[in-house]
């Protein structure tokens, strides 16, 4: 690996010239790291449903040709000057959200949406001279996210990328660099429920399902799962959740039913559709007096949360949150930590497997909406 | 005082014959207390807001004659059947909602909305056999959020009377039993402002000062009053607030304007008007990321609070509170040692003084935007 280092590699990446269609598998060339910039070899990927969204570009500004992928795992390869924290070898998960830790954002207990690095689905290129480290024949190729993962190589800004446990299998914990850690976190680090409360997950997807993981590892006694499409919920018991409510079989608001079976609402309650009337259910269906609803999915840009000010003023707590919460390099490797002590378990997650060259199946399987998460092997 | 245990005892109140129009000094009988309840002999008593506006009953049901009042400060003169709280002499605050110790609520940590005894303002009678403890000439007159302040003895349940320390003087921690706590609690309780922080108030009356005071207790730096009347900016400076901001001034929305001062938002807010748009605009004033709001004011029954799902998602909290979270008879006597102590000044909140007989005076002041607590003192 460090005879590459300095120098351009030559390697394959699933490159997609237009939207909505498949992505072609091309030679690109990708440019040594500038200063700040880590370029790490992909061994595992999977798909998430924001690459498919900014793939099918519908009504947005289109930005082609990209590499997608954000949810990864890897080694770094080499890195650029100033780069102190990571070293060629290290297993890394790049992350679409970063952490330059010295704004106020960074130094906030709190928050995780760091002023220099917080997502930007519009950049496609690198913020040391807004260029792509990407190329094919001299022409650019767009970044995506500020990792595009659909490449056997990738630059990566120093402060997306978290350094884990080398120990920990790579082809199971590149599915915590998003979906599943925006669930978790949404749960264990902005919902806290209580051991014996009760909570309600709106949305059985991947993220959703990472929720009730989050309030099953919480101890939480009762995990309602809501969902429009019952299909889904026998997979949703293995991550804990234990009754189930369809919106299609009642005439009345999902948030009454809730409330009905629940002596007054939930404890808490985590909305993981970004469909604006699950959202606003999910605050209404939490127990006034105490209840906390985190809403997690996102909308489109012209929805509007409304809700009767009484809501508020009986003392239910309204959140949402960002990448679970989780601050990327400070957080994220104790994660894999709590996979690797068992308390978290990754492989109920993954139901499909795929070599690289086969990457546009993956596509598929989402837009059937089979399947929670399909890893990409690099290698193959 | 024990001598007219069990006995009616024929007292003075001022009663509400019709709404809006000056109450009368009666001649009124005040029945004995029945069990769980208590008789007490009022010493002081305030003027609030919420007496104003169900005395005025513009667009609701109205119930009169009725007896109003629920800031105040007063005696034990008689106990009813299984109360062990409270005993003769013991000194007092009634208050508007109470605590049984029993429900979901009072059991919680943080609820302080009492299954039984929380507020109901269309009651005019004791829960225990549905009739009132006031009469004149066998007719009987209304009670008011189960205290009546603004009699010389009142019946209460037992669930919303909170012991004090005996040494606190009545004339001065009367005014605890409602505003001053709903501002203060939303504060401490519930904002909970760090050491250094920023905090915006919207709305410079009793409650927003109150809420203001807590600002300074809890040791913010910055202390941003929001209010639609320049003449309030004064005298709130008694109370902490260092910056002020009157949205008239400005034709940008004020949320705008306060997140220009604040290099993107305040760290909290409490909104203490009940305006609907201040509501929205003391929510999305807040920084992003950790920025807290909290909505005290009660808005009319139709507004509807509404606002850009994106600001949920990142990472703004929204919170509503009731009494500022203060359990009554858990949370209250901790709210009077902190003003024996010199921690929390209420003398800043007193500005006039009237004797009983003169309270229209107090209903003319409060009715002109005058002042801010007016102590009706029972034995003049």
């Amino acid at each position: 690996m460090a005879s590459t280092t300095g120098q351009v590699i030559r390697c394959k990446a699933a490159v997609s010239w237009e939207a909505g269609k498949p992505l072609v598998m091309e030679e690109v060339e990708v440019a040594p790291p500038q200063a700040m910039e880590v370029r790490i070899k992909v061994l595992f990927t999977s798909l998430c449903h924001t690459d498919v969204y900014f793939w099918e570009a519908k009504g947005q500004t289109p930005l082609f040709p990209r590499i997608f992928g954000h949810e990864a795992s890897g080694i770094v390869e080499s890195v650029g000057e100033g780069v102190k924290e990571l070293q060629p070898g290290d297993h890394v998960l790049p992350v679409f959200t970063g952490e330059c830790k010295e704004c106020r954002h960074c130094k906030s207990e709190e928050s995780n949406m760091c002023d220099l690095l917080r997502i930007n689905t519009d950049r496609g290129v690198m913020l040391n001279d807004n260029r792509s480290r990407f190329s094919i024949n001299g022409k650019p190729i767009y970044h995506f996210l500020g990792t595009s993962t659909f490449s056997e190589y990738t630059v990566v800004h120093v402060g997306c990328v978290a350094k884990i446990n080398p120990a920990a299998p790579l082809d199971k914990v590149c599915v915590l660099s998003c979906g599943i850690s925006t669930g978790l976190g949404a749960t264990l680090n902005v919902a806290k429920p209580k051991p014996g409360q009760s909570v309600a997950i709106f949305g059985l997807g991947a993220v959703g399902l990472a929720a009730a993981e989050g309030a099953r590892m919480s101890g939480a006694s009762r995990i309602i799962g809501i969902d429009l499409n019952p299909n889904r919920f026998d997979e949703a018991k293995k991550f804990g959740v234990t009754e189930f409510v369809n919106p299609k079989d009642h005439s009345k608001p999902i948030q009454e039913v809730i409330a009905e079976m629940t002596d007054g609402g939930v404890d808490r309650s985590v909305e993981c559709t970004g469909n604006i009337n699950a959202m606003i259910s999910a605050f209404e269906c939490v127990h006034d007096g105490w209840g906390v609803a985190v809403l997690v999915g996102v909308p489109n840009k012209d929805d509007a949360f409304k809700t009767h000010p009484m809501n508020l003023l009986n003392e239910r707590t309204l959140k949402g949150t960002f990448f679970g919460n989780f601050k990327p390099r400070t957080d994220i490797p104790g994660v894999v930590e709590k996979y690797m002590n068992k308390e978290l378990e990754l492989e109920k997650f993954i139901t499909h497997e795929l070599p690289f060259s086969e990457i546009n199946k993956a596509f598929d399987y989402m837009l059937q909406g089979a399947g929670l998460r399909c890893i990409i092997h690099m290698g193959e | 005082m024990s001598g007219t245990a069990g006995l009616v005892i024929p007292c003075k109140a001022a009663v509400a014959w019709e709404a809006g129009k000056p109450l009368v000094m009666e001649r009124v009988e005040v029945a004995p207390p029945q069990a769980m309840e208590v008789r007490m002999k009022v010493k002081y008593t305030s003027l609030c807001h919420t007496d104003l506006y169900f005395w005025e009953a513009k667009g609701q049901n109205p119930l009169f004659p009725r007896i109003f009042g629920h800031e105040a400060a007063g005696v034990v003169e008689s106990v009813g059947e299984g109360v062990s709280d409270v005993a003769v002499g013991d000194h007092v605050l009634p208050v508007f909602t109470g605590e049984c110790g029993e429900c979901s609520h009072c059991q919680s940590e943080e609820s302080n909305m009492c299954d039984l005894l929380r507020i109901n303002t269309e009651r005019g009678v004791m829960l225990s056999d549905g009739k009132s403890r006031f009469s004149i000439d066998g007719s009987p007159i209304n009670h008011f959020l189960g205290t009546s302040t603004f009699s010389e003895y009142t019946v209460v349940h037992a669930g919303c009377l909170v012991k004090i320390n005996p040494l606190a003087p009545m004339d001065k921690v009367c005014v605890l039993s409602c505003g001053i706590s709903t501002g203060l609690g939303a504060t401490l309780n519930v904002a909970k402002p760090k050491q250094g922080s920023s905090v915006a108030i919207f709305g410079l009356g009793a409650v927003g000062l109150a809420a203001a005071e807590g600002a300074r207790i809890a040791g913010a730096s910055r202390i941003i009053g929001v209010d639609l009347n320049p003449n309030r900016f004064e005298e709130a400076k008694k109370f902490g607030v260092n910056e002020f901001v009157n949205p008239k001034d400005h034709d940008r929305p004020v949320q705008q304007v306060i997140a220009e001062m604040t290099n993107g938002g305040v760290d909290r807010s409490v909104e203490c008007t009940g305006n609907i748009n201040a509501m929205v605009s003391a929510f999305e004033c807040v920084h992003d990321g950790w920025g807290v709001a909290v909505l005290v004011g009660v808005p009319n029954k139709d507004a509807v609070f509404m606002t850009k799902p994106i600001n949920l998602l990142n990472e703004r909290t929204l919170k509503g509170t009731f009494f500022g979270n203060y359990k009554p008879r858990s949370d209250l006597p901790s709210v009077v040692d902190m003003y024996m102590n010199k921690k929390l000044e209420v003398d800043k909140f007193i500005t006039h003084r009237v004797p009983f007989s003169d309270i229209n005076k107090a209903f003319d002041l409060m009715v002109k935007g005058e002042g801010l607590r007016c102590i009706i003192s029972m034995e003049e």
